[in-house]
């Protein structure tokens, strides 16, 4: 659905995007990370026509942005990490002047734009001057705003940023309902827990380059093989040491009260055979569990440049 | 009808806003004033000496001509430089830039969204210029070619005003910058005019025919007389001025200063064009 090879973007000297590649496919939900000045905003303002590329392309629905960016932009909407609202404008005006500038006019932009506020939950502040609305329900109205033209594409930058979490909570189940739409969205968020729930994909970039991108949970698993084994041992702890430090494929081993915490390299037939090894040992073995990996912990391994985790899947 | 939705938007604003029936109460109190004053001295002229100078009519009608001039040259670049830069700080042109307008749309609506203002403004101003209707002195084609002059010079200086707008980010710097480019057109031209007037270089005297006085002053011809025209205009911009009132230099003119519209306007919507490569910045 969404394309994007070889980008480069420089300023002044600086690169901002180093031949940054992203795939994201039809339907799906891609969480767009990555530390500050990454590249993500330059990326995004890429993708909506907003900044020419120095380098690379951008293919969107099979048309290439940069020989047919009017066509494009039909068929993305964007939501940007401000409200840009007029403050002077009554909501159903506002939405009326992005339907007119999307090409839609009379009853047909009053029907989509009465459609929209339902949707985001604006039914009822349709009279309202747009100042007079809060912050959360100003990023709902700059949401209903990008969906006016029925893009099957959405682009958004930072949308929950500096919003409560009741608000977030509201924004996560209006994007799970678009995406039941059949709409694809590209979202980047510093909120990593949240992306992990409703996300399908993620794309985690760094300096310009696409570090780690496919589907949560292709990523989520590759997170697990190297995630730590939690023992809790009960009693004989130092004849349980004494086991760990002596296994071929026990790498770290750091002690947290009962707990110990293995770098295990080995396989799960290996974890078994660990466990039996403990247990034929004498010890009295608690717990024996693989960490399960998240989102955080894969964005921490990335930017603290942790070698190995290099998972590229083109779906 | 499908109107440019910019203009659309930014007529609905000022509508809402208090600006605007402020702007035309002020303007139009400032050209009331000024006639009745005018028609009062006249009045009391004409008890003292039992006699009443038809002439005092016409210099009515110059003067409430002038202070309209006047106002154009003051109010359209303080209403147009700050539409882009003024969309940019509220962080809205990107959004705008998403959708299906093109910059040219964008840049075309906010021109036309102030030349209406000051459209609405020189038609409330009517009844005042009217005043002279009574008395006689002034054709239809005299208040044409008036309209003519207001217009050009509106759209003049609109485009001078929203080129700035786009160059500049900051709606204060672009307001400063776009007063400083009409005082050169106006009084810079005529100062060059007069220097080529005393060097006897006619290259000099060129750039009047950017001057937007030009065409006011060809079209009140008629009533400001050789006298006004001599003594005041000449003696601030040499003979020069003369010449370009005159004729088909009139036209020129005002093809000339159209034109140079046309090259701010594209000026604008290069710099709003996100699509563009960017050289410089401010």
């Amino acid at each position: 659905m969404l394309k994007v090879e070889g980008l480069k973007k420089m300023y002044g000297r600086m690169a901002a995007l180093d031949g940054l590649c992203m795939h994201v496919r039809e339907g799906a939900l891609y969480g767009f990370v990555g530390p500050n000045g990454a590249g993500k905003t330059t990326t995004i303002k890429i993708l909506t026509g907003l900044l020419l590329p120095d380098e690379g392309t951008v293919t969107v629905d099979g048309m290439d942005a940069m020989k047919e960016p009017g066509k494009v932009m039909e068929k993305i909407g964007y939501v940007p990490d401000f409200f840009g609202v007029y403050d002077n404008l009554k909501v159903w005006e506002y939405m009326e002047l992005f339907s007119a500038c999307g090409g839609l006019y009379g009853l047909k932009a009053r029907r989509r734009s009465g459609d929209l506020l339902e949707q985001v939950g604006l039914g009822e502040k349709a009279q309202y001057y747009v100042d007079g609305l809060s912050r959360g329900m100003k990023q709902r109205l700059c949401l209903a705003r990008a969906l006016i033209h029925n893009p099957p594409i959405l682009v958004m930058d930072e949308p929950t940023s500096g919003l409560d979490p009741g608000t977030r909570y509201e924004f996560k189940e209006i994007l799970k309902e678009l995406r039941e739409q059949g709409k694809t969205v590209v979202i980047s968020s510093h909120i990593l827990s949240e992306l992990a729930e409703v996300c399908t994909d993620i794309g985690i970039v760094e300096q310009g380059k696409m570090v780690v991108e496919g589907s949560i949970d292709d990523i989520l698993d590759q997170i697990n093989v190297r995630s730590p084994l939690l023992i809790t041992v009960c009693r004989n702890k130092e004849q349980a040491l004494n086991l760990l430090r002596s296994h071929p494929y026990v790498e770290t081993i750091t002690i947290r009260q009962n707990d110990i915490m293995v770098g295990f390299t080995g396989e799960q037939e290996d974890e078994a055979m660990l466990l039996k090894q403990l247990i034929d040992a004498g010890v009295m073995v608690g717990g024996f569990v693989r960490e399960r990996g998240n989102l955080e912990s894969v964005f921490l391994q990335i930017i603290n440049h942790e070698e190995g985790m290099v998972l590229i899947s083109e779906s | 009808m499908k109107v440019n939705p910019i203009y659309w938007q930014e007529t609905r604003v000022s509508s809402r806003s208090f600006r605007l029936p402020l702007i035309i109460f002020l303007c139009n109190t400032i050209l009331a004033l000024a006639a009745l004053l005018n028609m009062y001295s006249m009045v009391t002229q004409a008890k003292a000496t039992a006699e009443i100078q038809y002439s005092s009519f016409l210099n009515l009608y110059v003067l409430v001509a002038c202070i309209e001039f006047v106002m154009i040259l003051v109010i359209v670049p303080a209403l147009t430089s700050g539409s882009i830069s003024g969309e940019r700080e509220r962080q809205t042109l990107n959004l705008l830039l998403t959708t299906r307008m093109t910059p040219a749309d964008i840049v075309i609506g906010k021109l036309m969204a102030s030349l209406s203002t000051m459209i609405l403004l020189i038609v409330s101003s009517f009844p005042v210029l009217a005043l002279v209707f009574i008395y006689g002195g002034v054709t239809v084609k005299d208040i044409v070619l008036l309209l003519i002059a207001f217009v050009s010079t509106a759209v003049l200086s609109g485009s001078v005003g929203i080129c700035c707008s786009s160059v500049f980010k900051k709606s204060t710097i672009a307001t400063v910058v776009s007063y400083c480019v009409m005082v050169a057109l106006v009084l810079g031209t005529m100062a060059l005019g007069k220097a080529s007037g005393a060097s006897g270089s006619s290259f000099l005297a060129w750039p009047l025919l950017m001057n937007p006085a030009v065409p006011f002053s060809a079209a009140m011809e008629e009533q400001l007389g050789n006298v006004w025209r001599i003594t005041v205009l000449e003696s601030w911009a040499g003979s020069s001025f003369r010449r370009f009132t005159a004729g088909d230099w009139l036209w020129i003119s005002l093809m000339a200063q159209l034109l140079f519209a046309v090259f701010c306007l594209h000026m604008a919507i290069r710099r709003v064009n996100p699509r563009r490569k960017r050289r410089w910045r401010y």
